[in-house]
């Protein structure tokens, strides 16, 4: 009897996690792509529970308290996250935060910008400048050898304090 | 303390519990019954944004592909029948998660396939760890809401909410995945005997099984003496081996919630004002 029972909900664990997968991979908000992970574990969880009944212990049931324990910790921090990444694009699209993957790998053909050659163009890569070697950027005065140096080089930020710095 | 207490673990004081094997197999209808959720599920996508017709192909499919899965499975015991109608609305409900482009619609069709996975996990007399899973993804649930109300304008949906990114080439893949899982699954097979370690102080795990089918329940507390309580067998017995056999890993779990409760409210402070 238990293991027709124990069959049964395998597979539908495994179906809930695949749907889950699918709402993963497919969605685009960050709200409902979290959504998708917990409907992920809820399919693991049927798993440890179907397991937990066959062979009659409590490990099963220990495990996926562990698991709601890591789902909820889950959606606090899921959630903070897309609190703070709306306050910066109003938006709760995740391809607004594609500059975040690897900038090496090309972009995905329908999104490509096709160039005269119909190659995939390749992005721009910004270095970030350092102060020449051995100055103080916030130093005043800057030897005069080398102001011109300063000014192409500091970062805007920097070099706004500097201003500051130097009113005060 | 800790290397005292491994080494005081003898192999053979730990009790087996004995495997069964799976008597099974994996039919053709079932593989249909898969195939048939998959080709629903880009028509149900396809259909709710462009055409009304096709989104109704797509239930229909879904309908016959669960009463082939109704077919499929095997069902002995008389309660199989209340088990699969929860797990139909669980795989409805996901299901229209996963298709509706409102994201309230969405976060409907979560809190169905959740609060009826809940109610499989009642039938397997894990009581409490349903009524747990429905509370906080209850309270997920109605924060998801609050959440989509904030961000989300009802009047108009967005582009990102209605684009579905390669939603064939998901489906494929999740196609492929059911199908190994239930292959693996009807396949016969055994399942190999599991030890478990007994030797810690009041281990429930150390209390011989009962024949009836069910777990070592306590009938006594730590002290020894008899108890009368209407806590279910099972969830004492639960909390039982959560507090012997378990503790570090609550003991974990609690430490897992107290960092994440930390790690949310610094995520979710407002950026400090940069002073020029």
């Amino acid at each position: 009897m238990n293991i027709a029972n124990t069959q049964n909900l395998l597979i539908l664990g495994g179906v809930l996690f695949s749907i889950g997968m699918v709402g993963f991979l497919t969605r685009r908000s960050m709200i409902l792509l979290f959504l998708s992970l917990e409907t992920m574990l809820a399919g693991v969880s049927i798993n440890l529970i179907a397991f937990s009944r066959l062979h009659l212990n409590y490990q099963g049931q220990i495990l996926a308290i562990m698991v709601l324990t890591v789902a909820a910790c889950e959606a606090a921090i899921a959630l903070a996250l897309v609190v703070s990444l709306y306050r910066r694009k109003a938006t709760l699209d995740v391809e607004a935060w594609d500059e975040l993957s690897e900038t090496l790998v090309p972009k995905e053909p329908e999104d490509a910008i096709p160039s005269v050659h119909g190659s995939v163009s390749e992005p721009v890569h910004e270095f970030p400048k350092l102060v020449p070697a051995g100055l103080d950027p916030l130093a005043k005065p800057v030897p005069s050898s080398l102001e011109g140096a300063l000014e192409t080089t500091v970062h805007s930020k920097s070099s706004r304090s500097t201003e500051a710095t130097t009113r005060a | 303390m800790w290397v005292v207490a491994q080494q005081q673990i003898d192999p053979g004081n730990l009790a087996r519990v004995p495997g069964t094997s799976f008597p099974g197999h994996f039919s053709k209808v079932m593989l249909a019954s898969v195939i048939l959720g998959a080709v629903a599920y880009w028509l149900m996508q396809y259909g709710v944004v462009k055409n009304k017709v096709m989104n109704w192909v797509g239930m229909a499919l879904f309908g016959v592909g669960i009463i082939l899965a109704f077919a499929a499975v095997p069902s002995e015991d008389p309660t199989a029948l209340i088990r699969f109608c929860f797990s139909v609305l669980a795989v409805s409900g996901a299901m229209g998660f996963v298709v509706a482009r409102e994201p309230v619609h969405a976060a409907l069709g979560f809190a169905t396939a959740v609060l009826s996975s809940c109610g499989v996990l009642f039938m397997q007399e894990a009581y409490f760890v349903a009524a747990a899973t429905m509370i906080v993804y209850a309270g997920a649930t109605i924060i998801i809401f609050l959440f989509v109300l904030m961000f989300a304008q009802q009047t108009n949906l967005r582009a990102y909410d209605i684009k579905l990114t390669r939603p064939w080439l998901a489906a494929g893949i999740a196609t492929a995945l059911v199908i190994t899982i239930t292959w693996s699954v009807a396949d016969e097979g055994e399942i190999l005997p599991i030890k478990i370690d007994t030797t810690r102080v009041n281990s429930l795990a150390a209390q011989p099984l009962s024949d009836n089918g069910t777990p070592p329940m306590p009938t006594k507390d730590m002290s020894g003496k008899q108890v009368a309580s209407f806590v279910p067998s099972k969830t004492a017995g639960l909390g039982r081996a959560m507090y012997t056999d378990y503790l570090m890993a609550i003991e974990l779990a609690g430490t897992i919630l107290l960092v994440a409760t930390i790690g949310a409210i610094v995520l979710a402070q407002r950026p400090a004002e940069v002073k020029s």
